[in-house]
């Protein structure tokens, strides 16, 4: 019977692998890419402008001379890095209020769904530009910026879920049988929203990403020289005729973590 | 007219991998009549009817043959059939609420049928939906969305939707499961009218009076097998093999009055209750009083409010109106309740020992005493290690009710505690309940559809509603 219902599940199941290799190798470039390297990224050397992968510099130098693939691994620590805080935080707080305007309803759940849908009304990227308004450049700002407009979603999942739940006979018995809310947090909420956060701390992080870059695409995110995708790719965009592969080098990075990340997501056979 | 075959199952067998779920059925209904399958839960009814309608889950493989009107097609080929469905072949599943769309109202939900199928206008369709829907007692309803109505209610919609599309060959599953009296009398006499025009009927059921008002054939089903097979009357007046005995003389019509225990304290007492759902009042001014030791039976037609009631009286939903106290030093877990579907009311992600112990240590109980508990309730200790859905409903139900008894309850509230059990379990696992029951001296409070369960347990029945004719549907 188990090989029955599991058959379906499979390639999502490899699919998941691919995901997490895909991203443990972004993983470990990010990490460990600038140690191994041993190039500054910020070190320019004008003599070597725009020479094309070799030994020395696998993917090349860009304008200034300076290694593409160490100002590729250091943006690839940011751009993870700052995707899974923004997203960890961000989901805390969602979580925490979805559950509790399931629990309490009311006027407490009125307002908390009012603000939620005001920040739903305001585009995402919007949002993380005002707040890089106040402190041009700054990673606070953007992280904070992230974190606001990522926490809705966590907020309007969890609330949709816990509803049916404490709404159950399971923790009605459980109620009745005198335990404590962080008991029915703890063994029936907990369980149940955690396979849906997985594969929205995914999403959202993969969405973090591209917001990070495409702020820094259009230049009003994180500040030159910073080593960031989306400033990378509008510092090579003018050399694409004569240096293609350089503009190749952040596009693919961000491409294979964003798809690691989405691969993470199992897909739910349908029923 | 009674010699035509409407359908005919020759060597009709179920396999997962090389395990046989159902073997060697055969059978013949001619026009007008019925076959009632029985047997114990699991035993491959529900299977059996999802083989001859061609909707076997993946991964199961069908053999034998299906001949429906005179076409023969192989029970493997469902997709042979799925064209007769809703107009030759019919089936009333066992779960209403999963048979319904939740998201549309219940009246236009009929009239897709009578629009989409039998091929009716849509004003047609709309007004022969709504006449439908008076006949079967839901022209209150009618607007209502399926999780709006109550159980029973549900039922008798989507039953009023199986038979729309004009299908001669009927499948139910449990057609009177959560029906009181009046409603499964009226299911069987709309059966009964789809046999007089020239239908065929496969009922399966664990109430064998049902089976009896059908007549016709009966198949008794065991581990996949049949045990017996032939004229229902007299199938069930002399039964050959040991397990049909076992089941006729589970029989609740057979079952003996239950002697009443001694009254102890009183746990409970309200005053002027009063509960409505919108603008329907459920019940109003009403007074109760429970002593230790009672078995109190609340009665009443199907979505009158009965589980209602007992939800206001252990306070997990609040009165309108009205008081109710509760005896001084009780605490809040002195009230549990034993719900209708026992695996729902267990944490799904947690295995039952975890469930079990956490109550354990709530309640201050060593483990070797749910232990010794279990083994009273004849619970393998096995079991602990699985999860509430890996577990069989006679084995939940009698679980819950272990962990209802380590909070010492003063008052058990029983929600149609055995109505998803054959009958041999139903019997097994109410027996336990009552005596446990009485052994820690409780209250219970039980609701149940079924007469003869109350007839024979009951040492007070309370139905509130019987004064009022106004509120019955």
């Amino acid at each position: 019977m188990t090989d029955v219902t599991r058959n379906p599940n499979r390639p999502a199941a490899w699919r998941q692998r691919l995901g997490w290799t895909v991203l443990a190798l972004v993983g470990v470039f990010a990490l460990l890419g600038p140690w191994l390297i041993g190039i500054d990224p910020a070190r320019q050397n004008l003599a070597a402008s725009l020479t094309p992968p070799g030994a020395r510099h696998w993917l090349g130098t860009d304008l200034l001379g300076r290694s593409v693939l160490a100002r590729l691994a250091e943006a690839a620590q940011l751009s993870l890095g700052l995707a899974v805080l923004s997203a960890l935080s961000a989901a805390l707080p969602g979580v925490a209020l979805g559950v509790t305007a399931a629990w309490r309803g009311g006027r407490i759940e009125r307002v908390l769904v009012m603000l939620a849908d005001a920040v739903m009304a305001v585009p995402g990227l919007l949002l993380v530009l005002l707040c890089a308004a106040f402190a041009p450049g700054s990673y606070m700002a953007l992280y904070a910026g992230l974190s606001l407009s990522l926490w809705v979603e966590y907020f309007r999942m969890s609330r949709a879920a816990s509803r049916p739940i404490l709404a159950g006979d399971a923790v009605q018995a459980s109620r009745l049988l005198g335990f404590s809310p962080l008991y029915v947090l703890r063994r029936h909420l907990l369980p149940e929203l955690a396979p849906m956060l997985g594969t929205l701390l995914a999403f959202s992080a993969a969405q973090a990403v591209l917001a990070l870059a495409a702020l820094g695409f259009i230049s009003v995110g994180l500040q030159p020289p910073t080593p960031e995708l989306g400033l990378m790719m509008i510092e090579f965009l003018p050399h694409y005729e004569e240096a293609p592969w350089l503009i190749m080098a952040p596009v693919s990075l961000l491409m294979l973590t964003v798809l690691g990340m989405m691969w993470l997501a199992p897909e739910r056979a349908p029923a | 007219m009674s010699n035509t075959s409407v359908l005919r199952v020759d060597g009709l067998s179920v396999h997962v991998g090389a395990r046989a779920l159902l073997r060697d059925i055969q059978f013949e209904l001619p026009a007008g009549t019925c076959l009632t399958l029985v047997g114990e839960s699991g035993a491959g009814k529900s299977l059996l009817a999802q083989a001859v309608m061609g909707n076997l889950p993946a991964g199961l493989q069908a053999r034998g043959d299906v001949t429906l009107q005179g076409v023969r097609t192989r029970a493997q080929d469902g997709q042979a059939r799925r064209p007769l469905w809703g107009r030759a072949l019919a089936l009333l599943p066992q779960e209403p609420s999963l048979a319904l769309d939740p998201l549309m109202r219940i009246a236009p939900q009929l009239a897709e049928v009578h629009h989409r199928v039998v091929g009716r206008s849509a004003a047609l369709a709309r007004t022969t939906a709504l006449q439908t829907l008076q006949a079967v007692g839901l022209g209150d309803a009618a607007s209502h969305y399926p999780w709006q109505v109550s159980g029973g209610m549900a039922q008798r919609a989507a039953a009023a939707m199986a038979l729309a599309g004009g299908a001669q060959v009927l499948l139910a599953d449990e057609p009177t499961k959560g029906l009181d009296r009046y409603w499964q009398d009226q299911t069987i006499a709309s059966l009964q009218a789809l046999m007089q025009a020239g239908g065929a009927v496969i009922v399966i059921t664990h109430d064998l009076r049902v089976a009896r008002a059908l007549g016709g054939q009966l198949m008794v089903l065991k581990d996949g097998a049949v045990v017996e097979q032939g004229d229902t009357a007299s199938v069930l007046q002399a039964p050959q093999h040991d397990f049909t005995r076992r089941l006729v003389a589970a029989d609740p019509a057979r079952w003996p009055r239950r002697p009443a225990p001694p009254l102890g304290d009183q746990v409970l007492q309200a005053t002027g209750l009063r509960k409505c759902f919108g603008e329907r009042v459920l019940f109003d001014g009403l007074d109760l009083s429970l002593q230790r030791g009672e078995r109190l039976v609340i009665q009443g037609p199907s979505g009158i409010g009965k589980s209602t009631l007992g939800n206001v009286l252990l306070g997990l939903h609040p009165a309108d109106a009205g008081a109710i106290t509760r005896a001084p030093g009780l605490p809040m877990s002195g009230l549990q309740k034993l719900f209708q579907d026992p695996g729902a009311s267990f944490a799904p992600r947690a295995t039952l020992e975890r469930s079990l112990r956490d109550v354990a240590a709530l309640h201050q109980q060593p483990w070797a005493s749910v232990l010794r508990t279990l083994d009273k309730l004849r619970l393998p200790h096995t079991l602990l290690r699985r999860h509430p859905h890996q577990v069989s409903g006679g084995e939940l139900q009698r679980m819950a009710l272990a962990r209802v008894l380590l909070a010492k309850p003063a008052l058990i509230f029983a929600d149609e505690p055995t109505s998803r059990l054959d009958p041999i379990t139903q019997q097994e696992t109410l027996d336990v309940l009552l005596d446990e029951a009485q052994h820690i001296n409780a209250a219970l409070l039980l609701v149940t559809h079924d007469e003869d369960i109350a007839r024979a347990v009951h040492t007070r029945m309370f139905s509130p509603w019987a004064a009022s004719p106004a509120l019955l549907p």
